[in-house]
């Protein structure tokens, strides 16, 4: 026991010192925290107009006056030719030309329509416009006509719990940064200490490889909780995520994650040869997991045939249970099948680390 | 004299190649025993085996009573070994490594004082990947060293060490001696096993072709009627270097 923990203190420094693994640990996840949560995916954005005028009349003028108030519009003024250059480039969603005489002054006139020129390949947006365009033509001519409409709508505002994209976010990159963590820290010192003869010399000392491979895990485990902890302080402070569910099981959790993805460190570091080789496989089984397991957007939004694949991954399970518990409040009777095939993953991988991990060459003591 | 360490009839092989072809021979308690040979002669297989590092394909090693081979763990508990290339914790200083590979042997140990006797205090608090070569070695042999073992085993100690660096680790070796350690040393360096053994086996393919002093073994080749073509200087080369740049260690 002396030993282990003597050797868990050891491990824990030299962790903490290696500036390798705090950057690839915590600085690359908060960044990426940082980034999308900053970009604000599911704020509305406007819609790019184009707006041609010519020389309106007052009432026109008026008009196009109360036009560029109207939300989510981002008007753009300018000749016909330069719009519709704009719109040659994809820059613009509609251009609208403006007639002087939009709106007839004297009586008697005949009124121009306006011509939308809409940009086909963004149907949704170019009929948004036209849609809150006609709303605010038939608005002015019920009141010009002091009419009211047939039926009136009313707006009621329900307060329900939004999820923001931030609050979809922060679960899924903790699972994502504990397997990084897991994955590449153990991949990459194991296979480092192999190369170098570190491990054959500890094999000199009447330490059992086990005490040396449980002292790391130990290590990393206290990483995994503080990885956490970190992400969900900064989710509190800097984006007023909620917390719905227990913390206790949320950490459960993430030790749960992190000692499953820790077998796949150490068979990475059974199967590497040099470290050079480590990113190469590593990679191969980390890379995929980074867009199939459910960290950036849901499995759902995936066509069938990937979502079979993504269903099962790891990370998946991870990613689900972790926010389950923090956007719904799950219990661990909700969770308990991911919490299964959690576990079922970690036995496998464990397995096979235990066949393909060595501390040397297999002919030796 | 008692014998700490016999081996008898040592073989190795690795499928058709033979690292080590039957080597007998025992190393007295106190003495300081040279493994001498030309590269792949099997000497680094051989004080493997006897660390306990590497299994034998057949024959016996006995250390301070106990069978390496049965008694593994009991034999670590009694040694010291430097090896040829082993790196240490790069991110932690000296004393914790002294630290933690003491805790290894379930033990408390005064780092200071270890470091002092390889002449590495003023490194105490630096890490490990900020040693030069011959600070490596010196640290190896001080971690080797942390469990005051009866035997100390060292592979090619002072290889790629300038003059002044082997011959201060020469007499740390010494010292070392003078407690009453075992020493057993490989090395393909003749004036180092000459300065430094007591005994010297020549190993070359596998076998062990002479056991003997290093004074009986130029006695018997001078009796051959050998004689050294070139006239013998008062002083060498390495001695004009010496007294150039000093006794004292560089690092």
């Amino acid at each position: 026991m002396y030993t282990t923990y003597k050797l868990t203190i050891a491990s824990l420094k030299m962790f903490l010192r290696s500036r390798q693994a705090l950057f690839f640990t915590l600085f690359m996840p908060l960044m990426i925290m940082l980034i999308f949560g900053y970009i604000g995916f599911d704020k509305p954005t406007s819609i790019d107009v184009g707006l041609v005028t010519h020389n309106p009349n007052a009432t026109t003028a008026q008009f196009i006056a109360e036009v560029k108030k109207l939300p989510t519009f981002a008007i753009h003024e300018g000749t016909l030719e330069e719009e519709k250059a704009q719109l040659d480039q994809g820059n613009r969603s509609v251009i609208l030309d403006v007639p002087d005489s939009t709106i007839p002054a004297a009586k008697g006139e005949t009124a121009q329509p306006i011509t939308a020129y809409t940009n086909a390949g963004k149907a949704a947006e170019s009929g948004a416009v036209l849609s809150i365009l006609n709303q605010a033509i038939d608005q002015l001519t019920f009141s010009q006509a002091h009419v009211t409409p047939i039926v009136s709508v009313q707006k009621q505002e329900v307060n329900s719990h939004n999820l923001r994209y931030i609050e979809f976010l922060l679960p899924g990159l903790i699972a994502l940064s504990i397997m990084q963590m897991s994955v590449f820290s153990v991949a990459f010192v194991f296979t480092q200490y192999k190369e170098k003869g570190t491990l054959k010399r500890l094999l000199a000392t009447p330490m059992k490889p086990i005490q040396f491979v449980v002292a790391n895990t130990i290590t990393r485990l206290i990483v995994s909780v503080a990885q956490a902890a970190i992400f969900i302080i900064a989710g509190i402070l800097l984006f007023h995520a909620h917390v719905v569910g227990s913390y206790l099981l949320l950490f459960l959790i993430v030790v749960l994650g992190a000692i499953m993805f820790l077998g796949l460190g150490y068979t990475i570091s059974g199967l590497a040869k040099t470290t050079d080789s480590v990113p190469a496989i590593a990679n191969l089984i980390v890379f995929p997991m980074l867009f199939l397991g459910g960290t950036f957007f849901s499995i759902s939004q995936m066509p069938w045939w990937l979502q079979m694949i993504a269903k099962y991954l790891p990370l998946t399970f991870f990613s689900t249970a972790l926010r389950d518990v923090w956007t719904k409040g799950a219990g661990i009777h909700d969770v308990a099948w991911n919490l299964l095939a959690m576990i079922i993953w970690g036995v496998v991988l464990i397995s096979l680390a235990t066949v393909t991990f060595r501390f040397q060459e297999k002919d030796s003591a | 004299m008692a014998s700490i360490i016999e081996v008898k009839d040592l073989v190795k092989r690795y499928g058709d190649f033979t690292a080590v072809a039957g080597i007998s021979f025992s190393v007295e308690k106190g003495e300081t025993f040279g493994i001498l040979g030309p590269n792949g002669a099997g000497k680094t297989t051989t004080l493997e085996i006897i660390e306990g590092l590497k299994r034998p394909t057949s024959g016996t090693v006995i250390l301070d009573g106990k069978n390496v081979d049965k008694e593994t763990d009991a034999v670590k508990e009694v040694i010291g070994v430097q090896l040829q290339a082993s790196t240490f914790f790069e991110n932690l200083n000296l004393v914790e490594l002294i630290d933690t590979f003491a805790s290894l042997y379930g033990r408390k140990v005064d780092p200071m004082q270890l470091l002092h006797e390889v002449e590495l205090t003023d490194k105490a608090k630096s890490q490990a990947k900020e040693l030069s070569g011959g600070q490596r070695q010196r640290l190896s042999i001080a971690i080797g060293l942390v469990n005051d073992p009866k035997v100390l085993f060292l592979d090619e100690p002072t290889t790629g060490l300038d003059p002044q660096a082997r011959r201060h680790l020469w007499d740390l070796i010494r010292a070392i001696k003078k407690r009453g350690t075992t020493v057993v040393i490989t090395t393909h360096y003749m004036d180092e096993a000459e300065i430094l053994c007591d005994r010297v086996a020549i190993m070359d393919g596998g076998k062990i072709i002479e056991l003997s002093t290093p004074k009986k073994l130029i006695e018997k080749l001078l009796a051959t009627g050998f004689s050294k073509p070139v006239m013998q200087q008062q002083a060498n080369l390495e001695d004009v270097f010496l007294n150039l740049t000093g006794h004292a260690l560089r690092e």
